[in-house]
């Protein structure tokens, strides 16, 4: 069974094209990760399937329905959650404040208590400090909280846009066992990620992306091919 | 002794009016980002509002004050619905915005003077009343009326912002509004909220004020100045900042004509609001926006 199919994909911003022509798909329970050069169209990839980009032809059809018009609280209703580069959170409100607005579209206050001591779990830090105003915190508690702001509101598909960026290794490291974790929980996650080498070794799949384009694509053993060691892991790592 | 109660008290007065105007502007501020000067169109037309309602119609005062509010608060939305929305749509700036709201201001002002004339107009509800005496100074039962509703309704907006869900969503939006909309909430819906609840509050301090001072075309310019130089003060994005910031300015003027002549009172206003937006432009309490790494 295929959860999200994405079918020839055209997509962009204001008449300038990005993506041209990709096909990708995600499985339920399934880590998929995005790789490739900076500006290749990773985010795009998943702005198109949030409906921030603008589609210009293709397809993404999620567990069994075309999703490319939605609304965004049409795509969260539906188990869609997108947490967006540069850990963004609400930086005046306070951490629950953050939890619990990322529940606005659940109108059943019992989920919504249930999804937070679920959150609260996972996360210790977030219940620490659940009461302070959420710019005090460091930037690996900020990634904490965009995530559990995403699972506030019970997606069955995560759509991550570069979580590791700017984060020390450690909290790297963290991050990556934390979505694992996700995937165990049973999540579907599409992951776009500059570390190639991490993003490989906890995705069941993976794409690269060069120029708009699907260059290659594969599970874990990809990371022996010759492109990725050369351009991607050669010279880093 | 009794001369300085006397200014703070007329400092009170006037601060509690310019509150309420700032409050409603700081709040529709925040959630939309841009200056809504016609705002002082909305204190004006509620005090128009009443004089219709209670003197020419003889409507019973506290409907003819229930209506005025909630017409001044649809007013806003249909402002914002009408006017700034489609601008917007259109990817308006925010100085486009601003110059609409002035126009907005300037054409409600001359359709007061074309209907009502330029003359002032007097409500004549409170009859001219004997102040008692507080701390050696005079108050009215009217003057005491708007200071502590005032003070009510601003409790009330502040228990409203940090306790309810839609205080919140307002809180969000005007924080990070892109990401509001990336967790689904309806950004429009809660302005066009804010511009309601904002034009009602303006539309309470046009019945305060127009009970108190009668009315004329004129007012609602130099209210939102007022109301804005509060607002700067305290802190433009920041709904208690904006109000604190609006007491000040009101005792500020009061206690200043101790130390030089009345007549420079609106000069004086006019001079903090050039040293705040020279030295302190996020005023006195306004958001932090800093980040830590």
């Amino acid at each position: 069974m295929i959860m999200l199919e994405i079918t020839n994909l055209h997509a962009g911003y204001a008449g300038l094209e990005v993506l041209r022509g990709i096909d990708i798909s995600i499985s339920p329970n399934e880590i998929v990760a995005l790789i490739g050069p900076n500006g290749a169209g990773k985010s795009t990839v998943i702005k198109s399937i949030f409906n921030i980009s603008d589609v210009t032809s293709g397809s993404i059809v999620y567990k069994g329905e075309e999703i490319t018009d939605l609304h965004t609280h049409e795509l969260i209703d539906f188990g869609i959650s997108y947490v967006n580069q540069g850990r963004v959170i609400f930086s005046n409100l306070t951490v629950r404040e953050n939890l619990e607005i990322g529940a606005e579209l659940i109108r059943d206050r019992h989920v919504v208590e249930k999804n937070l001591s679920h959150v609260f779990r996972k996360f210790p830090v977030l219940k620490r400090k659940a009461g302070q105003l959420a710019y005090a915190l460091s930037g690996g508690e900020r990634q904490q909280l965009a995530l559990g702001r995403a699972l506030m509101q019970n997606p069955s598909l995560l759509l991550l846009d570069e979580p590791s960026l700017g984060l020390s290794p450690k909290l790297q490291k963290e991050l990556f066992e934390t979505i694992s974790q996700l995937r165990e929980d049973g999540l579907s996650i599409l992951i776009v990620e500059q570390n190639a080498k991490k993003a490989i070794q906890i995705a069941d799949k993976t794409y690269l992306l060069e120029d708009g384009k699907i260059a290659l694509s594969g599970g874990k053993d990809i990371i022996k091919h010759e492109k990725i060691k050369n351009v991607y892991l050669g010279g880093r790592y | 002794m009794a001369v300085v109660a006397q200014l703070i008290i007329n400092g009170l007065i006037a601060g509690s009016i310019y509150a309420l105007v700032a409050a409603g502007f700081s709040l529709i501020f925040s959630t939309n980002k841009f200056m809504h000067f016609a705002h002082g169109s909305s204190v004006v037309i509620a005090g128009y509002l009443l004089f219709t309602f209670f003197s020419l119609w003889h409507i019973p005062f506290y409907l003819s004050c229930l209506l005025t509010v909630v017409l001044t608060g649809v007013l806003g939305v249909v402002l914002h619905r009408f006017v700034y929305l489609p601008l917007e749509k259109k990817n308006a700036s925010t100085v486009v915005l601003l110059i609409a709201s002035i126009g907005l201001l300037m054409l409600f002002q001359n359709l007061l003077q074309i209907i009502f004339s330029a003359s002032v107009k007097t409500i004549g509800y409170v009859q001219v009343a004997q102040g008692v005496s507080l701390f050696g100074a005079s108050i009215t039962p009217l003057q005491i009326a708007i200071i502590l509703l005032s003070f009510f309704l601003l409790i009330l907006l502040y228990w409203f912002m940090k306790y309810t869900a839609l205080g919140r969503n307002m809180r969000a939006i005007a924080d990070n509004k892109e990401l509001a909309e990336i967790i689904g909430i309806d950004h429009i819906k809660v302005a066009s909220l804010s511009f309601f609840i904002g034009s009602a509050l303006a539309g309470i301090a046009g019945i305060l004020i127009g009970l108190e001072q009668n009315v004329y075309p004129t007012m609602g310019t130099m209210l939102i100045v007022k109301g804005f130089t509060g607002a700067v003060i305290g802190g433009i994005d920041f709904v208690p900042g904006s109000i604190l910031g609006s007491y000040l300015l009101g005792l500020i003027e009061n206690i200043g004509i101790w130390f030089i002549p009345s007549g420079y009172k609106d000069a004086l206003s006019f001079a903090l609001l050039f040293i705040f937006l020279l030295f302190r432009p996020q005023g006195l309490f306004g958001i932090n926006k800093g980040v830590r790494k």
